[in-house]
């Protein structure tokens, strides 16, 4: 497979579930925010930081908005074009990357990409204010359907597997993001009050947490009534079996790295399978105490940065594919990875306008 | 007469009109196809103008306009009513372009090597060695089996008499194939009634044909050779076809930087390292296939690809220095140029054309302005074109001025009145619109057309402009079995 198609098949597919994620980070806070109605002012703005922080660019919003409400938080990570990783963005991105291997994905895989995008266009701020609930619900379910018609229309090969990768990788990243900011501001709020309360603030809050990854329920089936904090953790960051749990994903990232490239539990090929397999092995032997007698925060950032570093390995072995002796580095290689859209999109743009005969 | 057609102006005393023989007497291969319109209501065809939308917009078929702000992706307009060209008409079209296309790789060939043509003064040295197409480079190069153009889209039109002329010979990288296949694909999912009372001849193979064709020039007998398509990029405006024909034949699209060249053999890079490329499509210009030989500022090419092609380990099609051939200028050579080669006289005649470069026609130019149609003779696409009956005063004078600065670069033909269709306007109007045909001709061990082309409309109201670019559409043509 081109270099270049498995590099746009990897954020085709990553940029499509950083959307989803962003609509269900969205989508939550508002519930929590209707749930909490009666205890905070619906615009409390501690809720909307949060949301931000997820995202991590929090001086890029303070550069376009004043405040955190509503509106402009949604705003920015719905439509805001000169945020990246804002849901109309992350689509396009999407839709771009699909563009340019159009001839490799299934014109179903396309279809849906481009309906997505179509529809997206046609959204207004109004009309996700009406309906919050309804708009993401929209999201999420174009995400599942184009992983449903991926799974059903696509080759199982390399090609898949590179999908795969992604949609793991960023999944990961997501929980591990959400997990550490709900945690910290948790933390700081109940500094007088360490005891869970049934029915408090405290437990909406960390309900909210399993909702955004649609895990109330699968948690329910395992801890049944007993909702506290070290289960939500023990269940969103070890459960083996969940698909919105970061062993889980972090499983069917490395089982997707090693198909390629023919690795084993015993024998890894290259660097991008010796770090997914680390993190894979520590995992499986970790219990959640080992993560709270490091900190849950450190913890929590340490993965996030090992993970970058799978990322990285897999541009190196799988995207920049060059031989030493036949070329000399490019300056466009050199650049950190972005697919299509995130910096290198424009390079060629005005040369590619040639005339058409 | 359906209801459409009842309003219809044809105007058949100023036009040749494809379907009325005169005012209200239709042209009997159409009369089938009439009869089926007339069954249809208003809302019946806007149900299936929906269709049909649906089923561009969900293929991504879209056509990009530079220098357009908004909207830089458009649906290429369709109309919805085929043309329906008789197969004896379309046998003598056939005939005339093998014969048109045989001739000039021959000039081709004789240009690149021996420049008989040129000795015997059949035509002027200095246009052919002047021309920015010329590529003196390639002196001397065989291409494999002598063959330089694989794939021609020309340019087909019909005067007021309804003769079919070749306006124009595209000979390096003609579009709008996939438009031909999909406008079909289209009209069989809206209209699949209308086929039945007609056989209409399949262009479905042009894939496969195109595949074989690529396949025959391929320099290595090694093994299946492997083919590639190479495209601007994403942001060209043809980027759809090329997908769309890169995974019509099952080979990869590539963009320059896919491929590397080592020890002058082309390779694609890959997850699993480098993989030996021996034919490439191009869709890229001349200029930008390689920076160590063309333009050196190309981000589109590949650097060595030239010398790849020069040491003969790697097949381009079209071969590189065709536009030579297809200069405006050159083309009103082409008549001489099939009697010189060939001893025979032109199938399809060409359109009578002024050259600036020749003092006598140049004074007939600037002073036939108004009605002449001015072209540049390098450009493509309908731009640099002065529509003489449709210019204004200031608009003669800057071309004037240009043609006088640099009358190389300059011809003018007769504002032809192409012949017009009867298209959709708003979906409940039948307008008279200028049409042309453009058929795409395969050359590899022999030569292939598959029957039909693209047919373009002028979609602007009495515009004679059938350009993508400049607002034109398209219509599915059949040839029919009579």
């Amino acid at each position: 497979m081109l270099s270049r198609v498995a590099e746009s098949l990897f954020w085709m597919s990553r940029y499509f579930e950083r959307a989803e994620n962003t609509a269900r980070f969205l989508d939550v806070n508002f519930n929590l925010l209707l749930d909490l109605n009666k205890i905070t002012p619906i615009e409390n703005p501690n809720y909307w930081i949060a949301l931000i922080l997820v995202t991590s660019d929090r001086d890029r919003f303070a550069e376009l908005y004043s405040e955190y409400t509503a509106h402009t938080v949604t705003d920015y990570l719905v439509f805001n074009k000169n945020n990246p990783n804002s849901i109309t963005s992350c689509i396009g991105l999407a839709r771009e990357n699909a563009r340019s291997i159009i001839e490799s994905i299934s014109s179903e895989m396309w279809e849906q990409v481009n309906n997505l995008y179509h529809y997206l266009q046609s959204v207004t701020p109004q009309f996700v204010h009406n309906d919050p609930s309804g708009f993401y619900k929209e999201i999420k379910n174009a995400s599942h359907l184009f992983q449903g018609i991926t799974d059903n229309t696509f080759s199982h090969n390399e090609g898949w597997d590179f999908i795969q990768i992604a949609k793991y990788l960023e999944r990961t990243d997501n929980i591990a993001r959400l997990i550490d900011v709900k945690y910290h501001m948790l933390l700081s709020e109940a500094q007088n009050q360490p005891e869970v309360v049934e029915g408090s603030e405290d437990l909406i809050q960390w309900m909210a947490v399993l909702k955004s990854c649609s895990a109330l329920e699968a948690f329910r089936k395992v801890y049944l009534s007993k909702i506290d904090p070290d289960n939500i953790l023990r269940f969103l960051i070890l459960d083996r079996t969940f698909p919105r749990s970061i062993n889980f994903s972090v499983c069917a990232a490395e089982d997707a790295l090693w198909r390629i490239s023919g690795s084993s539990r015993h024998r890894y090929v290259n660097n991008a399978d010796r770090l997914i397999g680390k993190i894979e092995a520590e995992l499986s032997y970790t219990a959640i105490e080992d993560i709270f007698s490091k900190g849950l925060h450190n913890y929590l950032e340490e993965l996030e940065q090992r993970l970058v570093k799978v990322g990285e390995q897999v541009h190196l072995t799988y995207f920049a594919y060059h031989t030493p002796e036949i070329e000399s580095p490019d300056v466009d290689e050199a650049l950190p990875f972005t697919g299509i859209g995130g910096g290198r999109a424009n390079w060629s743009q005005a040369q590619q306008h040639q005339q058409q005969q | 007469m359906s209801r459409f057609f009842e309003r219809y102006e044809a105007e058949t005393s100023r036009f040749f009109d494809e379907v009325m023989a005169t005012e209200g007497q239709a042209r009997p291969h159409y009369d089938k196809l009439l009869e089926r319109f007339r069954q249809f209501s208003f809302d019946d065809i806007k149900a299936r103008r929906e269709i049909i939308n649906i089923f561009f917009r969900n293929q991504g078929i879209t056509f990009t306009v530079y220098g357009v702000e908004e909207g830089i992706e458009r649906i290429f307009p369709f109309d919805l009513i085929p043309r329906v060209v008789p197969a004896s008409e379309w046998q003598k079209i056939e005939k005339g372009l093998i014969q048109r296309i045989t001739a000039l790789n021959e000039f081709l060939y004789d240009i690149y090597h021996t420049q008989k043509i040129l000795k015997d003064k059949i035509i002027p040295t200095e246009l052919i060695l002047g021309s920015q197409h010329f590529a003196r480079e390639f002196v001397g190069v065989n291409p494999p089996l002598g063959i330089y153009i694989h794939v021609t889209g020309s340019d087909i039109i019909r005067d007021k008499d309804g003769n079919y002329l070749v306006l124009e010979d595209n000979l390096r990288t003609p579009s709008g194939v996939s438009y031909m296949l999909q406008n079909r694909q289209a009209m069989k999912r809206a209209f699949p009634v209308v086929f039945e009372k007609y056989q209409v001849r399949p262009i479905e193979n042009y894939p496969q044909e195109l595949l074989r064709t690529l396949q025959e020039i391929s320099p290595a007998s090694r093994r299946e050779p492997n083919v590639v398509v190479l495209t601007p990029g994403i942001y060209n405006s043809a980027y759809f076809e090329h997908s769309f024909l890169a995974r019509q034949m099952g080979v990869e699209l590539t963009e320059g930087k896919d491929l590397v060249v080592n020890n002058n053999k082309v390779y694609t890079r890959t997850t699993r390292g480098l993989e030996r490329v021996d034919v490439i499509y191009r869709r890229v210009d001349d200029a930008f296939l390689d920076p160590l030989v063309f333009r050196p500022d190309s981000k589109l090419g590949v650097a060595g690809l030239i010398n790849a092609y020069r040491k003969g380990n790697v097949a381009l099609a079209n071969a590189i220095g065709t536009g030579v051939a297809d200069d405006k200028v050159i083309y009103s050579f082409v008549p001489a140029i099939i009697k010189y080669y060939l001893g025979e006289d032109p199938i399809l005649e060409n359109v009578p054309t002024w050259l600036a470069s020749n003092p006598t026609d140049l004074k007939y130019i600037l002073e036939n302005l108004g009605s002449l149609v001015v072209k540049a003779a390098n450009e493509s696409g309908g731009y640099g074109m002065l529509v003489g009956p449709e210019s204004t005063i200031e608009q003669q004078e800057k071309f004037a001025e240009m043609i006088v600065a640099n009358p190389r670069n300059y011809i003018a033909q007769p504002t032809i009145s192409l012949s017009r269709h009867p298209s959709f306007f708003n979906d409940n109007e039948l307008v008279g619109c200028h049409i042309d045909l453009r058929p795409y001709v395969l050359n590899g061990k022999t030569v292939t057309i598959v029957p039909g082309g693209l047919t373009r409309v002028a979609l602007k109201r009495g515009s004679l402009v059938v350009n993508s670019s400049q607002g034109g559409g398209s219509k599915d043509t059949w040839v029919v079995d009579e």
